[in-house]
């Protein structure tokens, strides 16, 4: 499916519309926004591109993680009284395997929700009984409600009223399912805040792109289409807004570049890294779009770079000083950039301006740090 | 108040007859059933063996009667020789692991006349108003 909101104000919502019709569409429209849900529904399925270790490590760094923000505090619903930090003296082994526990601790705070196809439903008839007819005017929903089964393999079944038994609707199962095997924080009803569009938008105006996301997370499953419409809104209003920063070390910045990179719109994200000057990154995007798509002019060159920034600490304020191996790899970074650019980007003349911008810094950055090593004698 | 254990608080004799019921439990005007196994000569005001599921007779907003049934441990009871009450067989039987129950097929046939009655009924009584 082709996605066509780089930029909303050219988009007339009834060509898009007429172009969609398959989709069953809830237009979103505010002030100065307006976006078309999509949903993974193509031929292609993007679980398998989303799943590889590739494009995983790709997604990982590139959601930059902060462990500032990581371990943030959230809501204190879970700790009726806030414990009071404890401070240790700690050697420097002791150190090592407390930093290591607080990284895997991220890791699983990080843990993305999968980008997987939409769901496809097939009804199952156990049996037509045409003598059951008048048995009764409501159905009967049956469960088992065995222990030790997952949801996606419980046994749900109806009894229509004209004698027919057969497995029901997904929407149906997720509802029988959180009544008789409840996940703590999903509704049996949708939320109003996704169903209603004029409170939905507010939410996105007022940028709350988190508490939409997480919540859209435990009430949906991620192959409903629900889910993937809302989300799918949710990313064209971050990349319209540019709001990137705050998706940033948290679990969704994945799937948000996934999704952007897959509708081949990351160029707004790839203008934002150069902007924030974190080339490598810009490159890791490249390298991204060519393990999805392949149709990156220098790709080959870009996935190459990919393991020498892999080997790179993560960048998470402006660096202090450089040595020269990072001045090789970051021209290397640059020309790289320079030549997606020419080749495959669709906003050229901005993303141009933006790596001359960089290169100006970056030429600066240079100078400031071979005068302070020669002013040390060990140029 | 705390529900009792779904595996039952009722003494278990093993080579006493035992028999899956539904159990009538909610309260005045609003019935609700769990599905039990309890011995055969005991009360239903009884405490159970074992909660098998339970049975909402009420539709809900959606006009669906909800029914929740342990298959694991109605199979393991069935093999223990439990016997199967009528109301009990007609809710395994509409669920299509008993085959149906001779009286669901009573209640659709006698239901199905009822309405073809009615109709007749109906019908009467608009000829005979277009008669007037």
């Amino acid at each position: 499916m082709s996605l066509l909101f780089r930029k909303p104000t050219i988009f007339n919502a009834k060509n898009v519309l007429l172009r969609q019709n398959d989709v069953q569409i809830l237009l979103l429209t505010s002030k100065n926004f307006s976006a078309v849900p999509t949903i993974y529904d193509g031929e292609s399925d993007p679980a398998p591109k989303f799943f590889s270790s590739n494009v995983q490590v790709l997604l990982k760094r590139l959601t930059r993680p902060d462990f500032n923000k990581v371990f943030r505090k959230r809501t204190n619903s879970g700790f009726p009284v806030l414990k009071t930090p404890q401070y240790k003296f700690l050697t420097t082994e002791q150190l090592e395997a407390e930093v290591a526990k607080s990284r895997a601790r991220a890791d699983q705070l990080l843990q993305m929700p999968p980008v997987v196809k939409v769901q496809t439903h097939i009804k199952e008839v156990l049996s037509r009984d045409p003598a059951l007819i008048g048995f009764d005017t409501a159905k009967y929903m049956f469960t088992d409600i065995t222990l030790g089964v997952d949801n996606q393999h419980r046994i749900i079944m109806e009894r229509d009223t004209d004698g027919v038994l057969q497995s029901c609707d997904p929407d149906v199962r997720k509802r029988l399912n959180q009544i008789y095997f409840p996940i703590k924080g999903r509704k049996i009803k949708e939320p109003v805040m996704f169903t209603d569009p004029e409170r939905f938008n507010s939410l996105l105006d007022r940028e709350q792109y988190e508490f939409v996301l997480d919540r859209a997370c435990i009430q949906y499953e991620p192959d409903e289409p629900s889910y993937q419409k809302i989300t799918s809104v949710a990313y064209q209003h971050v990349d319209s807004r540019k709001n990137y920063g705050l998706l940033r070390s948290t679990r969704h910045f994945g799937p948000l570049t996934f999704y952007l990179t897959w509708h081949l719109s990351m160029e707004g994200l790839l203008l934002e890294l150069l902007q924030n000057n974190v080339i490598r990154e810009a490159v890791l995007l490249v390298a991204l779009r060519q393990e999805v798509h392949g149709d990156v002019a220098n790709g080959s060159a870009a996935q190459g770079l990919v393991a020498e920034i892999m080997n790179t600490p993560i960048q998470l304020s402006k660096p202090e000083s450089l040595t020269e191996e990072d001045i090789q790899l970051d021209t290397k970074c640059i020309d790289c950039i320079e030549q997606y650019i020419s080749a495959n980007s669709s906003m050229k003349s901005q993303q141009e301006l933006a790596l001359q911008g960089f290169r100006e810094f970056y030429q600066q950055l240079i100078d400031l740090s071979r005068g302070v090593r020669k002013a040390h004698g060990n140029a | 108040m705390s529900l009792p254990p779904a595996s039952g608080t009722g003494r278990y004799f093993a080579r006493a007859a035992k028999s899956i019921r539904l159990i009538r439990h909610g309260c005045t005007n609003r019935p609700f059933y769990h599905i039990s196994v309890t011995h055969r000569r005991r009360l239903n005001s009884q405490p159970v063996i074992e909660q098998l599921g339970s049975y909402d007779p009420v539709p809900n907003m959606y006009n669906e009667k909800l029914v929740a049934l342990n298959l694991e441990r109605i199979k393991f009871w069935l093999g223990q020789g439990a016997h199967v009450s009528k109301p009990a067989a007609e809710v395994l039987g509409l669920s299509g692991f008993f085959p149906i129950h001779p009286h669901s097929y009573m209640t659709a046939w006698r239901n199905r006349q009822a309405e073809r009655e009615k109709l007749a009924k109906e019908q009467e009584a608009q000829k005979a108003e277009e008669a007037k």
